[in-house]
């Protein structure tokens, strides 16, 4: 694995492990989704250039379009996770209650 | 030229690592600037300048500019930094997974380095990039009405869900 590729993939690991492993704040969850979006778009930018086919670049684009819908949406939870708690964290949103 | 860009890949993996160790979001968001920074960087050395602008606009200048009003909403008394003992065991953990990962998964073969730029071949008229998101306009001008749909579907789901006056998401009751 050439050090570049290995790059964006552990950046994509770190995303995903962050995500998972998120600690008080709601906004820090979303920050690393973003962070994986981010990793995602590079390698699908990179790989019309390494295949030189022209018309694959047009999916990094289309999916920079769909994350700005994914933290639209996402930050409009935050907002009403903190009209409804008063704060973003995490261990309000406590429905489950077993 | 080629260990500038190991340099930036290396501070793109950095900058990650700064926003998944999950400090307080006012630091969380400096780490996400400079990985799409260095990220834009990348892509500018392959050629493909185009998407990289794209980035760059998109991402930073409308999606983090909205993030970092929103990081308001996220007021802790004690902000934890980088320097906090949490976040950097945080951190160092994620590194050991992925450490481990490569040493168990066997990718020990690191130092193949190698990459086609965008005038590698083709017709070197209208660059990669450009021509490819011209496709968007002509051949794809069906998921072109479809994504403009998504996106003012989107709107109207950011209106719902902060509606409040007792007809919003997330109630407490």
């Amino acid at each position: 694995m050439s050090p570049l590729h290995f790059s964006f993939y552990s950046a994509f690991t770190f995303s995903s492990l962050g995500l998972a492993f998120h600690r008080t704040h709601l906004i820090s969850a979303l920050l690393c989704l973003e962070s994986m979006m981010l990793s995602m778009f590079i390698p699908l930018s990179i790989w019309p250039v390494e295949n030189q086919t022209p018309s694959f670049a047009l999916v990094p684009i289309l999916m920079l379009a769909f994350s700005a819908c994914e933290t639209g949406t996402g930050l409009a939870m935050l907002v009403a996770s903190a009209r409804t708690h008063g704060s973003d964290h995490l261990h309000n949103l406590n429905l489950l209650q077993c | 030229m080629t260990y500038f860009v190991i340099f930036l890949g290396i501070c793109f993996m950095l900058g990650v690592l700064a926003v998944a160790s999950n400090p307080s979001p006012y630091y969380g968001v400096v780490g996400l600037v400079v990985a799409s920074v260095m990220g834009c960087g990348w892509l500018v050395s392959l050629g493909v300048s185009f998407v990289s602008l794209a980035l760059f606009l998109v991402y930073l200048g409308g999606m983090l500019v909205v993030f970092v009003y929103s990081v308001s909403l996220a007021a802790d008394p004690y902000p934890e930094a980088w320097g906090d003992w949490r976040v950097v065991g945080y951190g160092l953990g994620f590194v050991l997974v992925v450490w481990m990962g490569v040493v168990l998964g066997g990718l020990v073969d690191f130092w193949k380095v190698g990459v086609v730029t965008v005038d590698g071949g083709g017709v070197s008229f209208a660059r990669l990039d450009f021509s490819g998101v011209a496709v968007f306009y002509s051949c794809g001008v069906g998921l072109f009405l479809v994504a403009g749909w998504g996106l003012l579907l989107a709107l109207f789901v950011v209106l719902e869900l902060v509606r409040g006056l007792s007809r919003g998401a997330i109630r407490a009751v």
